[in-house]
């Protein structure tokens, strides 16, 4: 293993700095691949031995798409609660937010340890980019993209929600 | 209190992982790059069939006995010492069904799907430490790693909510998508929580973090983070529950509302494999609890019992989620969004900002 993993020599970084890539990480993504093979070929072979043993008795009236017994309805592309689309769309936002969060979160610790910043430093940049996703979400809360849309006679009855 | 806190460098190098304890072991080592390559494919190997095995374990035989004790039943009992041969059988029995397509599938999507599912929760297991030197990789960004190959499991309930051609199935789909987008965020961002303890998003050095201990007069107790962090462990297992679909956040599936959700249209192997899926998920998202919450391997003993402690840890998370199956009534659509949205995402954020401020006044 000496070739594709040697010993690291610097043994502490005081902040995230570029690094050229170093056979370490190689050898991790090597057997990550390795275990996406893996991962594959188990679904796969296990594919293969249900082909080999499962018997396969054709007709028509089985392949009919289940609507608890009845016979089905027109199509399946059918018109859902425009709030799916809303949650999706918010999620965009605080998605990429969080992956922006997670190296602030990395050298957070080193960055108050060193002499060059303070509390205020490292800590108030983040919260001012908090701050602002959460003006956001206050205003999808206000403006109902958090809340579930009614149709009029759901919100009437206020018990039959979908 | 939190003073104990030690702090590690980014990049740990010491740890030995899997494939090289199997190249020394095996002699594979002297075959050049070609040995160490098999050596890797064995740890991986090794690691699947592992998780597989558990899966096994679980779902056809621990969930009807967890289930049955709940309710005062026995269940399966008939074949072998307390029934565990079942788990044979029904191999055997689930593999060799027929397998019907509905006749308006959208072809590669359908029969990709189960694929889908089945691998992604398997790849998350490649960064966790299981102890006993059982850990296949080590990258400096394995916490991210571990959400990110998670949330490919979202595309996987869309494919066969879609490509089902059933009403049932695209609810269900729908529902699966708008639910792990709504608790993905509190996950990622509790989980960052911890990342500011730690300093750092690898495993191993989350999980050496934790190996420190308070003493407080007659006891001294473990730094796990979630002893050090309690409300984000709460919050965690919570998302992660809804992550991984389970009650009271089994909506995409509710049998009594919309059959069983987007696996309605599945049969034979295709539904051995998103229930494999499904069970990996679960075990996925107890290893990421044990590993960043529970100190991962750690545990009273020698270092070579970690295995055992890490396995404990996991059917912990998994015996709870099968307790909140049979004592917690399901959520509804509109209040799985609003506890989402409206609860957990800003109580994440509050739990993040009071991690940062508290580590900071301390630092």
């Amino acid at each position: 293993m000496a070739r594709l993993r040697p010993k690291n020599e610097q043994s502490t970084l005081i902040c995230v700095g570029y690094e050229s890539p170093n056979v370490t990480e190689m050898n991790d993504w090597i057997a990550i691949g390795m275990l996406a093979l893996v991962g594959l070929s188990i679904p796969l072979g296990m594919m293969v031995v249900s082909y080999l043993i499962r018997p396969s008795v054709p007709e028509t009236s089985k392949r009919a798409t289940y609507e608890s017994g009845e016979i089905p309805t027109g199509g399946t592309r059918i018109r859902f609660n425009i709030q799916y689309y809303m949650v999706a769309l918010l999620f965009v936002v605080f998605d990429i937010e969080t992956v922006l969060l997670f190296p602030w979160a990395v050298v957070y610790q080193d960055a108050l340890a060193s002499p060059e910043y303070g509390l205020l430093e490292a800590l108030g940049p983040m919260l001012l980019f908090v701050a602002i996703l959460m003006i956001g979400l206050a205003w999808a809360w206000r403006t109902g993209a958090v809340q579930w849309a009614q149709t009029r006679t759901q919100a009437a009855s206020d018990t039959d929600r979908q | 209190m939190v003073g104990a806190i030690t702090r590690t460098p980014l990049q740990n190098d010491d740890t030995i992982l899997l494939p090289e304890r199997i190249g020394d072991l095996t002699g594979l080592d002297a075959y050049g790059t070609g040995g160490e390559l098999l050596a890797i494919f064995l740890a991986a190997f090794l690691i699947g069939n592992l998780m597989l095995a558990m899966t096994g374990v679980a779902g056809p035989w621990a969930k009807r006995k967890i289930t049955a004790a709940f309710t005062d039943r026995i269940a399966v009992n008939r074949l072998g010492p307390a029934g565990i041969l079942i788990i044979v059988a029904d191999s055997v029995r689930l593999l060799s069904k027929e397998l019907i397509i509905p006749e308006n599938a959208d072809r590669p999507a359908y029969d990709l799907a189960p694929i889908v599912i089945a691998s992604s929760a398997l790849l998350g297991f490649a960064v966790i430490p299981m102890g006993s030197g059982i850990h296949l990789a080590d990258p400096e960004v394995g916490l991210a790693y571990v959400f990110a190959v998670a949330g490919i499991a979202s595309i996987g309930l869309v494919m066969a909510g879609y490509a089902s051609s059933n009403k049932y199935s695209m609810l269900g789909g729908l529902r699966a998508v708008a639910q792990n987008v709504a608790y993905e965020i509190p996950l990622v961002v509790t989980g960052m929580s911890v990342v500011i303890f730690a300093g750092s998003l690898q495993m191993s050095t989350i999980v050496e973090a934790q190996a420190a201990t308070f003493d407080l007069g007659i006891v001294s107790i473990p730094a796990w983070y979630a002893l050090v962090n309690p409300f984000a462990f709460v919050l965690f297992l919570v998302a992660n529950f809804a992550e991984v679909g389970r009650n009271p956040f089994d909506t995409p599936e509710a049998p009594t509302e919309i059959v069983a959700g987007y696996q309605t249209e599945y049969s034979s192997v295709y539904f051995v494999l998103i229930y494999l899926g499904e069970f990996l998920h679960i075990f996925l998202g107890g290893a990421i609890i044990a590993t960043i919450f529970l100190g991962g391997p750690a545990g009273p003993g020698p270092a070579e019992l970690g295995i055992v402690w890490f396995l404990i840890k996991i059917w912990a998370v998994f015996l709870l989620t099968q307790w909140l199956r049979s004592a917690v009534p399901r959520v509804r659509i509109d209040q799985l969004i609003e506890i989402g949205w409206k609860g957990l995402l800003v109580l994440s954020f509050a739990n993040l900002v009071l991690t940062a401020v508290i580590v900071g006044l301390i630092a």
